[in-house]
This record gives structure tokens, sequence and C-alpha cells, in this order.
């Protein structure tokens, strides 16, 4: 009867064309039969294998019922291929006894393999399932076996070969249920609600019908879940209403308990969660509803909140929450997601309506007050969220919960805060340089009218005086003398003009802003330099005055920039970053952002600190140090160039202020992991080391003005206070007024008479040692190593060149070598000191030398010669030419010069 | 139809009688389209392309579905998810459409079948499945033209088996 089957194919056209059907009464071929057998329903399906064979060999077969199962979501692939493993070794025993039973199930349309498997579990009931018992339920009233019905879709089995026995289960259960349930009319209908009596088996029978329902698909399905639906919702409703009740009446382990668990049962209980969140009464609760404007009101001062009230509404929110957490714990079989939708719901009505008037309004009174409010508040909502106690079960996300929740609390605050944080530490860290540099001028300007105050007719403004200070400097030697005792026709006269154009240079092109003044930070700084920079007795010399006011400059130096103004700003940064470090906590993109705030705040810190005050700190000293000339400071006593002393303070307190800011690096930022100490790249790093690098180079180029002035002090000192007789004892009259040595030494001491005869040192030297040697070791440890070492080298060599000249100057007798020997002796011991090899031979070519002066150049005239033309014994340091220089500063040199010099080109002659 | 694309087809049923379709409408039918595809615009604007499993009042009767539903989105066929597809009401034109005695609609199906319209095989077996909706396994039987192959206590067996599954 099968149709004669054309394949039907692109041939070609006149071939179809020719072929000849011969039609007889139609039927349809199996594929479609399968098609209409799916759009059946199951009853249906059943009466259609009872036709024939083949047909009952369509309808059982197992994907068809595996989809059903699938559908219900009770099956389980991986159980069934295990139960199918287990079945195939079973089998392969049993094998002989099964083997003549396979003819049975024979027949098309299924895998060979798979019907193989099935005669298998037919005869041996794998898997403790027979068909007998899964027909057991259905086979009688449900009414009567009520607790196996509820349970149905629970036991369900994923068996290869059974699917359709293990739906014939479930079917026999529900489907009497369910289509019961869609033909009724009202809701008092359905024999659900009749064999079941209380609400929680009602529950556990819609929720297994509204899963049966899935695997519903035959014609009318869409009306029939519907109808389902409906009598849900209206059982639904009927149980909200129910625990709504207990809810008023707080029935917690009655009424509410157990219609939460129906809910639950029925479909989740999702309703119920809302119902119990959306009714709480933690929301009109009027111990906790705080008003948070306390916060303000009750703060001391404008600029600031008190956490005090918040702390105590978020007590009181904790323990009132835990209170909830343990009803929920009693209420709910599954009170985790309560628990945090009820603190979800707690965060937004209560913390947030809280915190937002709180932040709005302490945002437009002020700043600090925002800053602090924010920062603390979140500290408290962290300590809030953590110190909770979740229901069991749902303890293990407390942590990732308590961020979320605070996040979503603070995000719309967070970008405006962070910016904020860091404007308003931008602005203070401005705010305390620009004071302490207001400071620093108008002391300046009341120093400069004390001075000049006692010029009536030339302190008309200050660039009269600038002229005038110009002026002075310009011609200093007549003026000096007289007003500051120096001496006239100092050898050092001829080096003056050139300092003074450079100071005046400078000073013209940094006029009066770069004049700097003690900013009186701390309460001993202030008397002490009032007291140096303003005699008691104003000067009435008008270059009087001026050296005063230099030396207060000079003076100021100390104060260039102040550790105290630096600490603040540090303070302060702290004080920022530890409130924006709170956030990093939160992780994810606002933590990131927290953290780069905090790196932001540093390196803030380090540009208002090293840019704005402490750079031009030590731009200022140095420029004050270069125009720094020993000749116009009155005292010379005081066993230091002052300028100097005090750059080295500031070297000093620079060096203290970077240490400041690495421990403040190391504590602060990569101490909790805000940033990675081996990143490079990482911003605050990079700023850290240029802070660190401006700083060197600032006490380099300071250092370098230093040695200069260091240097001329020495020269000053030299020439000043070295009287020739200390060398050439005999050359002075005895009758000069003596006065007894005395060791601190005054200015210019007269020498000691010839007659007393001492060894020792001069004061001269004795100073220019201690001068030297208490500004180098005023430095160690201050900076670092290398350029200490540099700078000692330096200063040891221009010490070498400025004693060199010195000696040039000198005439020496040969008693007078003694005293010289004696101060080489001194100076050599004190670099011995600053351990430099290379230093150090400089030092002993120069004992040597000063060894020529005691040579008896009468009687031993060819002695002195090999000692001059002795370049090893110099080590190298001076040449012949040089020697016989230093030779010819003898008191007697003329007298010799001849005996000499016969020797020492005949001895050439000889070596010739 | 000078244009390479062809806007019309004939269609010749296996009693010869041709019928002139939109080329949109004929393309419901997946063999059509494949055919036309492979045949080229050309031969197919000249010569009636010849639907040998399909009488004529059929083919007609295809024609007409096809006409009705030559907007509709073709799904293709892994659109239907493996587990099955939940059935769709038949719309109420379809349902008229398929009022027709039972050769006819059998026809249509095997029709359907050949010319690879999906659309119209659903509605045909939904309509068959609607039909043979609570009938006996007898009148089962003779709607398919199914012999029995069962014995009396086979068949009995069967209904046993699946007692589950009775209405009640």
């Amino acid at each position: 009867m099968s149709r004669g089957g054309a394949p039907p194919n692109n041939s070609i056209l006149k071939t179809l064309q020719n072929t000849e059907m011969i039609d007889t009464k139609p039927l349809l071929p199996a594929e479609i039969l399968v098609t209409i057998l799916d759009y059946l329903p199951v009853a249906d399906q059943m009466r259609f294998a009872r036709t024939s064979k083949r047909m009952r060999e369509m309808v059982y077969d197992d994907t068809r019922w595996v989809a059903r199962l699938r559908s219900m979501g009770c099956w389980d692939e991986a159980e069934a291929r295990r139960r199918f493993e287990e079945a195939m070794k079973r089998r392969r025993d049993m094998a002989a006894a099964s083997a003549g039973r396979g003819a049975a199930a024979a027949g098309g349309g299924q895998r060979a393999q798979v019907s193989e498997v099935k005669d298998g579990f037919e005869t041996l009931a794998v898997g403790g399932l027979s068909p007998k018992q899964a027909r057991a339920p259905a086979a009688q009233d449900p009414s009567k076996d009520p607790e196996a019905l509820l349970g149905v879709i629970k036991t369900a089995q994923s068996v290869r070969g059974h699917a359709r026995q293990e739906f014939g289960r479930i079917y026999g259960a529900l489907a009497p249920f369910y289509f019961d349930l869609a033909n009724a009319k009202t809701h008092t209908d359905p024999i659900v609600f009749k064999v079941f009596r209380d609400p929680e088996r009602q529950a556990q029978m819609l929720a297994n019908l509204l899963v049966f329902a899935k695997s519903d698909w035959a014609q009318g399905w869409q009306q029939r879940e519907g109808k389902l639906g409906g009598m849900v919702s209206i059982f639904e409703s009927a149980v909200l209403r129910e625990f709504e009740q207990g809810y008023e009446f707080w029935d917690v382990d009655g009424r509410m308990k157990k219609y939460a668990t129906v809910l639950s049962t029925l479909n989740g209980g999702a309703a119920g969660v809302e119902l119990f969140v959306q009714k709480h009464p933690i929301f009109t609760d009027k111990e906790v509803l705080a008003n948070s404007m306390d916060c303000i009101n009750q703060a001391s001062s404008v600029d600031t909140v008190t956490l005090e009230p918040s702390r105590r509404f978020f007590e009181t929110l904790t323990l009132k929450v835990n209170e909830q957490a343990d009803i929920i714990g009693r209420i709910f079989p599954d009170p985790g997601p309560v628990f945090w939708a009820l603190l979800d719901k707690i965060r937004e009505d209560i913390v947030m309506e809280y915190a937002t008037p709180l932040f709005d309004e302490s945002h437009e009174r002020s700043i600090p007050a925002y800053l602090k409010s924010i920062s603390g508040l979140f500290e408290q909502t962290m300590q809030f969220f953590r110190s909770l106690r979740p229901p069991k079960g749902s303890g293990a996300q407390q942590e990732e919960k308590a961020k979320e929740f605070a996040l979503k609390v603070f995000e719309p605050h967070l970008d405006l805060y962070l910016q904020d944080e860091l404007d308003h530490f931008t602005r203070q860290a401005e705010r305390e340089v620009g004071e302490w540099e207001k400071k620093l001028s108008a002391q300046d300007a009341s120093a400069e009218s004390f001075y000049m105050a006692n010029f009536a007719n030339r302190q008309a403004d200050k660039t009269d005086f600038l002229t005038s200070f110009k002026k002075v400097v310009m011609m200093p030697v007549s003026v000096l003398p007289t007003s500051l005792s120096l001496p006239i026709g100092s050898p050092f006269a001829s080096s003056k003009p050139a300092s003074s154009a450079n100071g005046n240079t400078l000073h013209a092109a940094s006029p009066q802003p770069s004049r700097p003044h003690s900013p009186s930070l701390t309460s001993a700084n202030p008397t002490e330099r009032s007291a140096s920079p303003m005699p008691g007795k104003a000067p009435t010399d008008e270059l009087a005055a001026k050296a005063a006011l230099m030396t207060s400059r000079l003076e100021g130096i100390k104060s260039l920039f102040s550790i105290e103004v630096a600490l603040s700003l540090v303070h302060s940064a702290k004080a920022s970053l530890g409130r924006v470090a709170v956030f990093i906590s939160l992780g994810g993109q606002a933590g990131g952002e927290a953290r780069e705030q905090c790196e932001t705040i540093f390196v803030t810190l380090l540009r208002i600190l090293g840019g704005r005050h402490v750079k031009p700190g030590f731009d200022k000293a140095v420029a004050h140090l270069s125009q720094y000339n020993p000749r116009e400071v009155s005292q010379h006593d005081k066993g230091g160039v002052a300028p100097l002393v005090t750059f080295i303070e500031l070297v000093n307190v620079g060096d203290l202020i970077s240490q400041m800011i690495d421990v403040f690096y190391e504590q602060q930022l990569a101490g909790p992991k805000i940033v990675d100490r081996n990143d490079f790249l990482d911003p605050a790093g990079l700023a850290k080391k240029k802070f660190e690098q401006m700083l060197d180079e600032s006490v380099a180029a300071g250092l370098n003005k230093g040695i200069d002035v260091l240097m001329d002090e020495v020269e000053y000192l030299c020439a000043t206070t070295q009287p020739p007789t200390d060398y050439n004892p005999s050359a002075a009259a005895p009758d000069t007024l003596t006065v007894e040595k005395s060791a601190g030494g005054g200015p210019p001491t007269p020498s000691l008479p010839p007659a007393n005869f001492d060894i020792g040192p001069t004061p001269t030297a004795q100073r220019i040692r201690d001068l030297v040697a208490s500004h180098t070791s005023m430095l160690v440890g201050s900076t670092d190593k290398s350029m200490l070492d540099v700078f000692n080298g330096e200063v040891g060599l221009r010490l070498f060149t400025a004693v060199c000249k010195h000696l040039k100057r000198q005439r020496i007798s040969t008693e007078g070598a003694i005293k010289l020997i004696a101060d080489m002796n001194l100076y050599f011991e004190y670099i011995r000191t600053l351990k430099n090899q290379d230093l150090l031979a400089y030092f002993k070519a120069l004992r040597e030398l000063s060894q020529i002066y005691l040579i008896d150049a009468k009687h031993h005239a060819k002695e002195m010669a090999t000692i001059i033309a002795d370049s090893d014994r110099f080590g190298g340091i001076f040449r012949a030419e040089e020697v016989y220089e230093y030779a010819e500063r003898r008191a007697d040199w003329y007298q010799v010069k001849r005996e000499v010099e016969r020797a020492m080109y005949g001895l050439e002659c000889l070596l010739m | 139809m000078s244009d390479t694309k062809a806007t019309q087809v004939t269609l010749q049923s296996n009693d010869l009688t041709t019928i002139k379709v939109d080329r949109a409408v004929a393309e419901r039918s997946m063999l059509i389209k494949n055919l036309i595809e492979d045949l080229g615009d050309e031969a197919v604007a000249t010569e009636a392309i010849p639907i040998p499993n399909v009488n004529d009042p059929v083919l007609r009767k295809v024609v007409e579905w096809c006409e009705k539903h030559r907007g509709d989105s073709i799904q293709s066929a892994e659109e239907e998810s493996e587990t099955r597809k939940k059935m769709t009401e038949i719309d109420e034109w379809d349902q008229k459409f398929m009022q027709v005695d039972q050769e006819m609609l059998f026809e249509i199906i095997l029709a359907a079948n050949y010319l690879d319209i999906k659309a119209l095989l659903d509605v045909g077996c939904k309509t068959v499945a609607n039909m043979i909706k609570g009938k006996s396994p007898e009148e089962i039987r003779k709607t398919f033209n199914i012999t029995n192959d069962f014995t009396p206590e086979e068949e009995e067996q069967i209904r046993r088996e699946n007692e589950w599954a009775e209405d009640r």
C-alpha cells in the first residue's frame, strides 16, 4: 500500500513529469504518526499503543518519556548513566540467563543497545523499582495514601528504559488532581483541597502540580496551566492573609512560622518574604529612627561633627536587627535570603535616610565636618554590617554583603567625597604654607621698619632701601672699617667687590618676597632670634642697619622652611588619608578609586611640601648664603659662620622632613598595602623619589655655596686674626702690648711675647680648625654619606688652598716655624679625622713643607736646597718651584737666598 | 519576465493541471524553493514545476494555505528545542481550513510532508491529534488503517500496564 517513491530530488523536469503516480487510500508514514503522537494527551497515547505492536513500540519509546521527565526537572542524566553502567555490569554477569528473552521486545525504531538494556532492566528490576511498585500508588485511591502523593516528584528516579514507568508513577499521582483542578469551577471545588486539609500539604501538592503542568503540552495546556496558576495565587493570597494576621499579632512561632513554611513550600515564599520586609515594624520604630542632625548640632564647633549620636544609632540598630535575625530564623525555613532582604531594606530606608541628610547638611555647613562625617559614618556602617549575627547558614557571605551594602549606602556620596577630601587637603596645605609665608613677610616688614626707623630721611620706601643697600655694598672699603671695625687695608679687599656685586644682583633679582624672617612657630625661636637681629640698641649707621638686616636674613634661614609646617601638613595628610583609606576595604571599583585618591593625596602633600615650602626655602637659603660676606658681619666669635650654620641646620631639617615623609609613606601607604613598594610606576613612589631628589639637589647646591662661604670665612679669619708676630716673633717690638692668650680667643688677639715660648698652635689656626670642624661635623648624619664625603673632600682641598695662600702672605722666622709646624700638625690631625687618604696627602705635604722654615739656612743651605728640590718629600703635591716660593717667605730669606740658590742650582747642575 | 528573477512560477499537479502562483508563495515549500535554486530562474520561468505526488485539489488547497501564510516567518529546525515545544493552539483560519474529510486531511499532511512545509504539517498533525482524542483503540485503528496484530490478552496487558494514564 505504500506509495511508489520517486525520490524527491531535483532530477530533470521531464523525468518528473513523466512519472506516473498510482494513488490509493492515504496512509500516514511513521514519522508523521510520531509527530501526531506528540500532540496527543497521555491517555490517548496509551490507547494508541494498544492498536498494534508497531504503535506500542512508538509510544513506549523511552526518549518520549525522558523528555517529559526532563521538562519537570526530574531527569538526571548523570544518575541515569550511572545506573546504566551498573546495569550493564550486572547484565554481563547474567547474560546467559536473559539471553532467551530478548526477542520479546524486538522491533524497529529503537537503537539496538537501548532495547537490549531495556530487556535487562525489565527482567532484573534494577534500581529497586519494578513496574509494579511504580504503579502502586496510582492503583490506590489517592485519598488513601496522600503522603506518597506529596513526595512523588521528589522521589522520581532516572533509569534508562524506565522513563515511561517513572512518568506513569508521577502521572498517576498528580494527573487526577491536575485535570480535576483544571476543570474546577470555583476555588472550593478541586479535590486537592478536599483530600488535603492542612495548608502545608495543600501547598506541597500545588507546588507539585505546578511542576507537573510543565510536562503537559497537549492541546489546551495553556488554559489548564492558567487555571492552575489562578488557583495557586488564590491559595497564596489566602495563606498570605493568614500570615499577615499572624504578623499583626506578632505570632512568631505560631501562625507566622506555619504560613511562612506553607508559602515557602508553595513557591519559595517570595511573597511572604516581601510582605514581611515591607511591613516590618522596624521601619516605624521610634527608637531606631534617630535624627542625624544631632551629629551636627551637638558638635562643639562648626568644623566638626560628633559621631556619638550616630554611634548610638547604629548600636540600637544592631541590637534590633540581631533581634530580628533570631525571629527570622524562627519564622522562615530558609532565613538567609529573608534576612538579607530585610537588611537591604533597612539599609535603604533607615541607614540611608539617616546618613544622607547628615551628609548634605554637613556638606553645606563645612567641608571638614562633611569629610569627618562621611568617613566616620562609613566606618560605623561597616562596623554595623559586620557586627550583625545573620541567621544560620548565611554567615559565610556576611563580609561580602557588608561590603555590598556599605557600598550602596555610600555610592552616591563617594565621588564627591573623594574629590572634596583632596580639595580640602590641598586647600588646607596651601593655606598653611601661605600663612607661614605671610607671617614671614609680615615679620620681615616689621624688622625692616625697626631698623629703618633710625633713618628718618631715608626710609621712604623699600625701593629706596634697596638702592641704598646696593650703594653701600658697592663701595664697602671706605665705609666698612668705621662702622664694622674691620681692619683697613684688609688683604681680601680685592675679593670684596665680586662677592658684593654677586649679592647685589641676586638681591635685585629677588626683591621683597625673598626676605625671610623668623616665623615664630616655636616659642623658643622667636625670642632667640629677636635677640640676635634686633640688639637692644639699634644700629645707627645705615650700613650697620643693613648688616643687621642681613644677619637677620641669614639667621632666618633656620625658618626658611619650618619643620612645624611640614609636620602639620603631614598631619593633615594623614588625617585625610586615614579617612579615605577606610573606603579601600570596599574593594572593587570604589575601593580602587579610594586607593587612587590616597595616592593623589600623598602626591599632593609632596608637591606642596616640596614645591611650595622646602624648595623655595632652600633656594632662598642658597641665595642668602651667596650674599654672605664675612666682612659685613661684626661678630666672628660665635664659633661658626652664621648663615652656614643655619643652612646646615636647614639641611638637617630637610633631612628630617624627608625621613618624616619616608616614615609616613611606609606606615600610611606601603604598610596597609595601599601602594606597592615594588611598583616603580606607582605615582606615590615616583613623587616620593622626586621629592627626595629635589631635596638632595637643593642640599648639594647649598653645600656648594656653603663651601664658598666657609672658605671666605677661613680666609677672613686668616687675614684678620693672625698677627705677623705669630710666625715671626723676633720682628715684633719687644714693648708691644701683650695680652695673655685666652683659649676662647676674642677678635684679633695680639700675639704672645716672644719670650713666652709656647709651642702650641696659634689661636688663629685653632679657630680655623674649630670653624671647619664644627661645620663638617654638623652635617654628619644629616645628608647622605657620599655627598658628605664629597663635601668634606672639597672643604679639605679648599682649606689646603686657603692655608697655602695664607702661608705665602706670612713671614716666618726660624723661631716662628715651631708655631707653624704646630699649626700644620693641628690641621693634619683634623684632616685625619675625615678619613680621606687623598686629602691627607696634601696636609702631610704641608706639614713637611713647614719644616723648611726650621732649618738654619746659614749653616745648612745645601740641605735646604735638597729639601726644596726633593719632590718625593711632598708626595708630589708641591713642585720644586712652589717649595721655593714658600722658602721665600722665610724671615731671613734675603740673608740666605744666595746660599740656598747656589746650593740649589749647584745641586741641580750636579744632578744634571 | 525579462528580469533574471522570476516573480511567478507554475506548478503542475500529477493530473497535469497547472497553477500559477507567486514565487514567494511557492517558496513556502522548502522543496520548491530548493528546486528553483537548482534549476535556475530561466527554466522555472518557462516551464511548469511538476509536483508528481500531489493531485490538483490537494495542491490547490496547499497553495491556498500558502497564500494565506505567505508573510509568516519560516522557523528553522533548530528553533524547535529538543524538549518538544509546547503545542500552540491552531488559529481560527487554519481550523476552518482543516475542516475537510479525513482523506483530504491526510492528503494535505502528506503533501505538506512531501513539499516540506513545516507549519502546514504541524497544523495537520495537530488536527489529527484532536480528531483521535478520546477515541478507543479500535476507532484509532480504523482511522489510520492499522492492522491489529495483538491477541486480546496482549492488548489487555498493555492496558493494565498503563492503567495510570486512564481518565477517571
